[in-house]
């Protein structure tokens, strides 16, 4: 079985000689946390990201070449503070990928904070990967013509088709191994053994919510209130709604009567927003609305369903209220009422990832997560940043993930 | 062209609307009254009981892959006494539920509907299909009970295919030396009759010009090869003589009901008892003749389950009403809607985290 180098694009090679390869000393020594080599590769890859016609066809390459800038690379290597007391960071050494298949920009940014954490990586690409990711590759192999050669020799990308030989393989070879892209992704790539020392880092199926703060959104300016509009719509419908951080149930917290009329005032100005751009759902996608709110209908677990055109479709949940979890077609709207968020406390579960809100302080949110226990939420957003990766995902602050500690007590 | 006493289509669609409407308002209440699941959706979506319906168009209607997903029936446990099943691509399968009563109103319309093609007689029949899809009676697919299904329609039945799948000519010249000087019937489906009962007859230049041919399954494995309903139509009526050709449209969820193309071909034609609506999918109202949409399908014969208006995902098109072989509206079935599918990250879509 050969395997497809697609970065640095090369003829297909053995898994042997890639492991081999990988793990070779580079030139100029072996790489360490932060090393100058990786942040100039990867400001130069962030440039031409950054390019107007990259980033105005592919907005999510945009967002990505932001996150790779020079200066918020720094900034994240300085909050490992390597070296502070007695605390030293070191690489864990070699980093297996396997990025999910549908979201295409994810496993650069996986890729990208473990080589700045000094690891070797191969990060298993999908053949059939097309539009942003392929233009990641492309972007990528450009920019190694000026980059030094050991990011050519440590940093691999390679496509195969599904292969368990392949897979056990490289899983015996490597350090830390990655793995996106749901449960069934998880279990199937679990199978197959680490090597003593090495662990996994998994990335499993998520579900996300948001709640507005009745009170607070009485009192916003209409400019803080179509902010926060625009902002929800993006969350909703990047990604179909599809998207782990994309919110499926919204919360109105807050006495009924005003919630009712903040939901109103809500739902027509989201309306708009969707209008203005131009969002639409396909008939396809109109009919798969129609199959899940009907059938959350038919279950007992909604009580009004209600299409405002096909793009939006607003759902009222049952009491007592259940978390909604499933996918329910794009733009999909669960509402349910709650007088604070005490009351969300045991809805919760572990699989719960991103909460996104508006108008709540940082005291109230503070109580929710110590009210909360552990029992879910890695993060808390506002709206407009549910789907904006961050360092910390998942509750894992990735550079930590990366990278293993060395403690010196000189005693 | 065969005379139709006792016909399924028979009703002018004005008629036809003035006997569906009441009927299909009263199943409305029916299924409302005594199947939980139903009485939520219509509570759900603003269909109260006290709602007035002007119009057949104006009725709620179930997507018909929620039979996939709920369980809906407007029967007691203790009464069901047959469960039909279909499998979807995706493989997951509607189940309806039907009494005594369902059951046996199915085998009569759908008999009165084929006799509209057929004639009242059963006719020798040849099968455009292996023996092999009805073998295992426990576990036949969706194609096996198909082809059982129709086997009641006729006698003296031959396969075109022997179990290997391979065509079968000895056993095909040989029915129609017995058969082929008088009216006999040929059933499949439509890409197994064009694949290998047209190509074969074509290469052999067997005589099937005493055949009605009835066949259904839909076209999209032969659109591959560039043929249309019409060039199915032209390509038997050159090559062998057939010319009595009839498809049909229909879907386990609406029992009993199948949409029979006319005598001239090319149009599709609803039974008394039934009747199609093209909805714009994007305002969901209903769309004139000419225009594509959405099909909805209506029919009075679902009691034991809430199927009596059932939007499909598959694409038609009206192409003129009380104008063709039978009156009422004619139509076309233009293909399937893709299934929506999502770039996000889940299981059922084997994608990642954003």
């Amino acid at each position: 079985m050969k395997l497809k180098a697609r970065f640095p694009q090369g003829p297909d090679c053995t898994v042997d000689d890639l492991l081999a390869d990988v793990t070779r000393e580079p030139e100029g020594g072996r790489l360490v946390v932060g090393d100058e080599r990786v942040r100039d590769f990867l400001a130069s890859f962030s440039r031409r990201l950054l390019r107007p016609e990259t980033a105005r066809r592919f907005p999510e390459l945009g967002s990505l070449g932001f996150f790779l800038r020079r200066g918020e690379i720094a900034k994240a290597i300085e909050r490992l503070h390597d070296g502070a007391s007695g605390n030293r960071y070191l690489p864990r050494g070699l980093v297996l990928h396997f990025p999910p298949a549908n979201v295409d920009t994810i496993f650069v940014y996986s890729w990208a904070l473990s080589a700045l954490s000094g690891n070797a990586n191969i990060v298993r690409v999908s053949n059939r990967s097309a539009g942003a990711a392929e233009t990641v590759i492309d972007a990528l192999n450009a920019t190694l013509a000026e980059a030094h050669p050991a990011i050519a020799q440590t940093q691999r990308m390679v496509g195969y088709e599904r292969d368990d030989a392949v897979t056990a393989a490289l899983s015996l070879a490597c350090d830390l191994r990655v793995i996106w892209g749901g449960d069934r992704s998880v279990t199937d790539i679990r199978r197959h053994p680490l090597a003593p020392l090495s662990r996994d880092l998994t990335f499993p199926d998520r579900s996300s919510f948001a709640a507005v703060a009745v009170d607070a959104w009485h009192e916003a300016s209409a400019e803080a209130k179509r902010r926060a509009v625009d902002g929800f719509a993006n969350d909703v419908y990047w990604f179909d709604q599809a998207a782990c951080s994309s919110p499926r149930v919204l919360f109105w917290v807050g006495a009924s009567v005003g919630a009712e009329l903040a939901r109103e005032e809500f739902m027509g100005l989201l309306g708009d927003a969707v209008a203005a751009r131009g969002w639409r759902v396909d008939a396809a996608m109109a009919v798969e609305k129609h199959v899940a709110t009907y059938g959350l209908a038919a279950e007992g677990a909604a009580t009004r369903v209600r299409f405002a055109g096909n793009a939006v479709a607003e759902v009222e949940l049952a009491e007592p209220v259940r978390m909604q979890r499933d996918w329910l077609g794009a733009g999909t709207i669960c509402h349910a009422t709650v007088g604070s968020l005490a009351e969300l406390v045991p809805l919760v579960r572990r699989k719960d990832q991103t909460f996104s809100q508006f108008g709540f302080t940082a005291a109230q949110l503070d109580e929710f997560v110590t009210a909360l226990a552990g029992r879910g939420v890695d993060r808390i957003v506002p709206f407009g940043s549910a789907l904006t990766f961050a360092s910390v995902w998942d509750g894992f602050d990735l550079l930590r993930e990366f990278t293993r500690q060395t403690t010196i007590w000189p005693g | 062209m065969t005379t139709v006493v006792d016909g399924v289509f028979t009703l002018s669609q004005a008629d036809k609307q003035e006997r569906l409407l009441p009927e299909l308002a009263r199943l409305t209440e029916h299924h409302r009254r005594n199947g939980e699941a139903y009485a939520r959706i219509l509570s759900a979506t603003g269909h109260g009981p006290d709602r007035d319906y002007r119009s057949v168009a104006d009725l709620p209607w179930l997507p018909v892959r929620l039979f996939k997903t709920q369980v809906l029936k407007s029967i007691p446990d203790e009464s069901v006494f047959k469960v039909l099943t279909s499998s979807g691509t995706t493989g997951d399968v509607s189940r309806i539920f039907l009494d005594k009563e369902a059951a046996a109103a199915q085998t009569r319309m759908l008999s009165r509907t084929i006799q509209a093609a057929i004639g009242r007689q059963r006719l020798p029949m040849l099968i455009a299909d292996t023996p092999a899809v009805i073998k295992d009676r426990k576990s036949f697919s969706a194609r096996g009970a198909g082809v059982l299904g129709m086997m009641n329609f006729g006698r003296d039945h031959v396969w075109a295919l022997d179990p290997q799948e391979k065509p079968d000519v000895e056993a095909i010249k040989g029915f129609l030396a017995k058969h082929g000087g008088q009216p006999f019937l040929i059933f499949g489906f439509t890409f197994m009759v064009w694949l290998y009962l047209y190509e074969v007859a074509r290469e052999h230049k067997l005589d099937l010009s005493n055949g009605v041919l009835i066949h259904s399954g839909g076209w999209k494995k032969l659109i591959d090869q560039s043929v249309d309903n019409a060039a199915f139509r032209q390509a038997f009526a050159n090559h062998t003589g057939l010319t009595r050709i009839h498809n049909f449209y229909g879907m386990v969820e609406q029992i009993g009901v199948v949409y029979l193309e006319g005598p001239q071909g090319n149009s599709l034609y609803c039974p008394d008892f039934a009747d199609v609506i093209i909805r714009d999918p994007e305002t969901w109202q209903e769309l004139p003749p000419g225009k594509p949409g959405l099909v909805e399908v209506v029919s009075t014969l679902p009691e034991s389950y809430p199927g009596h208006a059932l939007l499909t995902e598959d694409l038609g098109v009206v192409h003129g009403i009380d104008d063709g072989d039978w009156p009422g509206k004619r139509f076309s079935i233009l293909g399937r809607l893709p299934r929506a599918e999502a770039r996000g990250c889940s299981d059922t879509f084997s994608g990642g985290q954003a």
